[in-house]
């Protein structure tokens, strides 16, 4: 995992960071969410794969994509909690001055 | 969190970009990833003794085929390959190098090639054999047909060495390791190679055992006679300085009118019994009165000219009877025309240039003809048939050492002794009159050792 991490970090950071735009937007975003049975669904999916993953079923290069892709998503997720959290912070701040 | 939950359902949007992201990374990663991984496992394996090592990878996958020299081999470098960072599965395709039953390795010979075939134990192990090959016969081409195999004698490397050291001594032939057992046939490059490569193979590491069917080119030995230039040329080899001297001693006795040409090198691979063989075979030699002597390996070829019809018989007989066992002859021996013949006086003469140049001798204090005096005593017997009216006197003399007695019996049976030796040549005994002085008759004074010796002395006296 470190040697992945050395080796793609470019990458991974970049992932952070559209995580980290998208949740920072996200927050005061008006627009139509994901409803829960499409979440629940895409959970089940990303489950299946990262499940995929973890048992090596996926022989040769396609294994290797599958690893990268999971591994780009779970950091854009961090990078959108991270995000998120921030521009809530930011947000009540400005609501509790005014 | 429960505002992480509401927003996480507005995340989708960067779900996009995130998917060109993830195809960019998956175009411009996975290639360079490969080529890492790959130059990763190759430096993990380079400690391992592998054969027909192959890596390829697809991703993180690895799969990897080689063939390993032993079961502990094989782990460590499967162990190797799984630890490199960053592979996720390896396809073990690993064998053990097949075991060769029985384990033959050959080294072939040939004019201008030389062939190292068969099975090797390690990588390292043919390396070295090849480097040992080329320093052993430089300047020709060595092929290498060796495979890799299991199951190699003990000490195989040392015993290998040592029989591909031996290659440069042979001109054509094969060398064979079978498990314990090795094999050499061919033909030495030199006289005494197969005596050197013998040798040699007393280092064989303990427990092999040697079948040398080495030959060598045949060892000769040559002397030809010539009467003309009154010469004896020794040529050819002999084992050492030690048998060198005594052969040429040897001739110096027996022939007394020749000057003895030497040109003998010294040289291994003498058969055994060679010394006292070509002394017993110049003594039939020394009865010729032109002849050639040839000893190669061990068959004597004897040929020339005897000097009369019973000195040829006795040396086509007596020759092969006298050589030790495994040792051949092969004689072709004629007779010299008879010489004319003389009278008295002339055969006088002739008796005595013949005993001014040589004198008959016989073992001290007895009256056995020495085997060096034979080539004399044919000559003496010649010159009598050349006169066969004559009555001859063979009269003996002693030196002065001794008890008068004895010297005066001894120098009879001397005086017998001649005679009977002319008698089996097929003359009549009564031509013969065997006489002895003793002491009483010296032609030198007797207190030197050179005044004795030539007071110790067959005379020929013609009478009519």
């Amino acid at each position: 995992m470190i040697y992945l991490a050395t080796f793609l970090w470019g990458w991974l950071v970049g992932s952070l960071l559209l995580g980290f735009a998208t949740g920072w937007i996200a927050v005061v975003h008006r627009g139509q969410g994901v409803t829960k049975k499409t979440m629940r669904w895409l959970s089940v999916l990303v489950a299946a794969l990262i499940v995929a993953a973890l048992t090596r079923i996926v022989p040769g290069r396609v294994g290797y994509w599958l690893d990268l892709g999971l591994v780009m998503f779970a950091i854009y997720l961090i990078g959108c909690a991270i995000g998120s959290w921030l521009r809530e912070l930011v947000v009540s701040r400005q609501t509790a001055a005014s | 969190m429960r505002g992480l939950f509401r927003w996480s359902s507005k995340w989708w949007p960067g779900v996009i970009p995130l998917a060109m992201l993830w195809v960019a990374a998956v175009w411009t990663t996975t290639v360079p990833l490969e080529t890492d991984l790959t130059a990763r496992t190759t430096d993990a394996l380079k400690d391992n003794v592998l054969d027909k090592t192959t890596i390829s990878i697809a991703g993180r996958d690895v799969t990897f085929s080689a063939e390993a020299f032993s079961e502990q081999g094989r782990s460590s470098a499967l162990a190797s390959v799984e630890a490199v960072p960053g592979v996720r599965l390896v396809n073990d395709q690993t064998a053990l190098v097949p075991e060769a039953k029985p384990f033959v390795w050959t080294a072939q010979r040939e004019v201008g090639k030389v062939t190292l075939s068969g099975s090797a134990p390690l990588p390292v192990v043919r390396n070295k054999l090849l480097e040992a090959a080329r320093t052993t016969v430089t300047g020709i081409e060595i092929a290498d047909q060796m495979k890799l195999s299991r199951g190699a004698p003990p000490r195989f490397e040392a015993a290998a060495a040592l029989l591909v050291g031996q290659i440069g001594k042979l001109k054509t032939g094969k060398v064979t390791i079978s498990d314990m057992t090795v094999n050499l046939t061919g033909m030495a490059r030199e006289l005494g190679g197969r005596e050197a490569i013998a040798a040699a193979l007393k280092n064989l590491p303990d427990g092999y055992s040697v079948a040398n069917e080495i030959h060598a080119p045949p060892y000769i030995f040559e002397v030809n006679k010539d009467p003309v230039a009154a010469t004896l040329t020794l040529t050819g080899y002999v084992p050492d300085n030690a048998v060198h001297a005594e052969i040429v001693a040897a001739a110096g006795r027996k022939f007394f009118g020749e000057k003895v040409v030497d040109k003998l090198k010294a040289s291994l691979g003498a058969p055994a019994n060679f010394a006292s063989v070509v002394t017993r075979a110049l003594g039939s030699l020394s009865r010729l009165s032109t002849g050639t002597l040839v000893v190669s390996d061990r068959e004597v070829n004897l040929s020339g000219d005897a000097l009369y019809d019973a000195a040829g018989n006795q040396i086509r007989t007596d020759l092969p009877k006298d050589l030790p066992q495994g040792w051949q002859a092969k004689t072709e021996i004629s007779v010299k025309p008879a010489a004319a013949q003389v009278d008295a006086t002339v055969c006088q003469q002739l008796f005595t240039d013949l005993l001014a140049k040589g004198s008959v001798r016989f073992e001290t204090g007895r009256a056995t003809l020495d085997a060096d005096s034979i080539g004399l005593l044919d000559r003496l017997t010649e010159t009598a048939l050349r006169c066969p009216t004559a009555t001859i006197e063979i009269v003996g003399h002693t030196d002065s050492d001794g008890d008068d007695s004895f010297n005066q019996t001894l120098s009879e049976r001397r005086a017998q002794a001649v005679v009977d030796y002319l008698v089996k040549a097929g003359m009549p005994a009564d031509r013969f009159k065997p006489m002895g002085y003793g002491s009483a008759q010296p032609v030198a004074a007797n207190d030197t050792d050179e005044g004795k010796a030539k007071n110790r002395r067959i005379d020929f006296i013609v009478r009519q």
